[in-house]
């Protein structure tokens, strides 16, 4: 796909379009991470987007200095990276762990248990920023968003960094062993010996510390917050997610393909941008994208039932 | 402990589902190195009798001694590191990972890189071509995905698997449905050498001529209760059927 881009669309194929696709698809790319641990362990998670927009509109409001913001300072001044880093994370992880509470403990639909969190937390971005926005994070936070290392930002290392961890996990260690095979059959896996509901908490609060992360990334790019920041980013991450084979009945699925998908995805609203289509369509062909993979995958599986 | 008291004691088992009684008053003991057949219609309580053994049920009322103790298993996970392992009639394996993953289902042989436990793939990989080997069982690649294999296989791996971890008690509800006339026979051997070494094991079968051939003792329900329980040596065939349907001859 990529290839050919760069071979029909003109001035597709230089090193800062690349590195522009790579930082485009950090965000979404982050998000998509939980959201695929949680859908192949047969869950869904419809919050991510709205809690990567609480934990960047709490960076902004504790520590932008204009607008909302506190602007509140410390002494070195780079103790404000690990410092928001942390808040950020946790603000994730707790409203990850309330999920997985939900979910887990009181057994209610994970659909319907996101979905309200998903409400929820929009509006307590809303109601703490009273709809206003934060602007001018401190220098330290900016140098993340801007500095480049080998001309790739530094944030779209972060991202590939949480991709090459989290792939690491789910394909070698137990715990991503465990999470697939409840996502194919949590019966079986429970009468194996496997905690499954501790797993599954766990997947709930993994995928709110990255979307913490995204948000926290999201709030240090743009160098503050604004009430709606991130709309729409649950959807992209869906796509990402479908387009990079992780099947939602659950059980299957890769991360190296949700990045792939996600690369894919920046690279298709990239090279949109640079044909000069009005960007209204970039939301058809997404859709469409979505379709076309849904349509591969049924293929797929009825190819191999005839072979089989 | 006295080899002469039971390995496991049922002590007046019942359980209802809502207005359903499915278990009424169920008492019985399985020593060590003895198979008991549980025989009984579709129906009579048999699957819910083995999933209160196996913790994956409570039962509603009624006691469960293990090796002279009372238990009182809230998980399988429970019941499983006590010693009790189960093959489930409905099959417990997941069939979007690979043989090798089943195999070790919650039992993963990892070695730690840095701290960080990393499964041994390789090492997994021959525990498991050796075990299902010695069964003789052919799949043709333990790296495939269960969901391509036949109910056969399926019911193979299950098997092999309780076999390489052992314990001292195995429950198994109906184990050969999916097995052809071959497997089956390797099947019923190996429930005999398992139960030499001092197993005790309860197999529920439909299967009146498998009971025959592997059982020491058979238990014969009826309509969730115990309608008799007989030697295998001191019955006929006739007699567990009417057993088992309650005809009066
Ligand atoms: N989870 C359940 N909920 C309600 N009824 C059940 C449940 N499991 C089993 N039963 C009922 O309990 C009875 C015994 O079932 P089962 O133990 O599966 O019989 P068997 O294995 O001997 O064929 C049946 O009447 C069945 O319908
Ligand atoms: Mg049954």
């Amino acid at each position: 796909m990529l290839c050919i881009f760069s071979a029909t669309v003109p001035r597709f194929f230089q090193i800062e379009i690349f590195a522009n696709i790579v930082e485009h698809s950090t965000f979404v790319g982050v998000m998509a991470i939980g959201l695929a641990i949680i859908i192949i362990a047969g869950n869904m998670d419809l919050s991510v987007e709205s809690v990567a927009a609480l934990a960047a509109m709490i960076t902004g409001i504790l520590f932008a200095s204009h607008g909302v913001g506190l602007g509140i300072a410390f002494t070195p001044e780079w103790l404000v990276l690990p410092v928001s880093l942390l808040i950020a994370l946790t603000v994730g992880g707790v409203i990850g762990a309330f999920n997985g509470f939900l979910v887990v403990v009181m057994q209610m639909n994970a659909f319907i248990v996101t979905l309200a969190s998903y409400i929820w937390v929009r509006g307590l971005v809303v109601a703490v920023s009273g709809g206003r926005s934060a602007q001018d994070l401190p220098p330290p936070l900016r140098f993340i968003g801007i500095e480049t290392f080998l001309a790739i930002p530094l944030i779209a290392w972060i991202a590939i960094t949480c991709f090459v961890v989290f792939s690491f996990v789910m394909s070698k260690t137990p715990f991503g062993r465990h999470v697939t095979m409840i996502g194919g059959n949590p019966v079986a896996t429970y009468r194996a010996g496997i905690n499954v509901g501790r797993i599954t908490v766990t997947t709930f609060v993994i995928a709110g510390i990255v979307s913490g992360l995204a948000g926290w990334m999201l709030a240090i790019r743009t160098s503050g917050a604004t009430a709606n920041l991130g709309t729409g980013m649950l959807f992209q991450a869906f796509a990402a997610v479908v387009i990079g084979g992780v099947s939602l009945k659950g059980g299957v699925g890769r991360l190296p393909g949700v990045y792939a998908g996600v690369l894919l995805l920046s690279s298709i609203q990239t090279a949109i941008n640079l044909m000069g289509l009005p960007a209204h369509y970039t939301q058809v062909i997404l859709g469409l994208l979505v379709l076309a993979a849904m349509l591969l995958d049924a293929l797929k599986i009825s190819v191999r039932r005839r072979l089989a | 402990m006295n080899n002469n008291s039971p390995l496991l004691s049922l002590k007046n088992i019942s359980k209802n589902f809502g207005a359903i009684c499915a278990l009424e008053d169920v008492s019985f003991d399985i020593f060590r190195g003895e198979v008991v057949a549980l025989l009984g219609d579709n129906g009579a309580g048999k699957s819910t009798l083995v999933k209160i053994i196996a913790g994956g049920m409570a039962a509603t009322h009624g006691q469960i001694f293990f090796e002279g103790r009372q238990v009182n298993f809230n998980s399988p996970a429970e019941a499983k590191s006590t010693g009790i392992e189960t093959v489930y009639q409905d099959l417990s394996l997941c069939t979007n990972v690979d043989v090798v993953a089943n195999f070790f289902m919650g039992r993963e042989l990892v070695k730690r890189v840095c701290g960080i436990p990393v499964l041994n793939e390789r090492e997994m990989y021959s525990v498991v071509e050796q075990a299902l080997q010695s069964a003789g069982t052919a799949i043709p690649s333990l790296r495939t995905n269960v969901e391509h294999l036949s109910g056969g296989q399926r019911q193979a791996i299950e098997l092999n698997r309780f076999v390489h971890w052992g314990g001292k008690l195995v429950l198994l509800d109906e184990p050969f449905a999916a097995l052809g006339v071959e497997q089956t026979r390797r099947g019923l051997a190996m429930i005999r050498r398992i139960a030499a070494q001092g197993i005790g094991i309860v197999v529920i079968t439909h299967i009146m001529s498998q009971a025959f051939q592997v059982a020491d003792r058979m238990v014969v329900m009826r309509q969730g209760k115990i309608a008799g329980m007989v030697r295998c040596t001191d019955t006929s065939p006739d007699e567990v059927v009417r057993l088992i349907t309650g005809d009066a001859v």
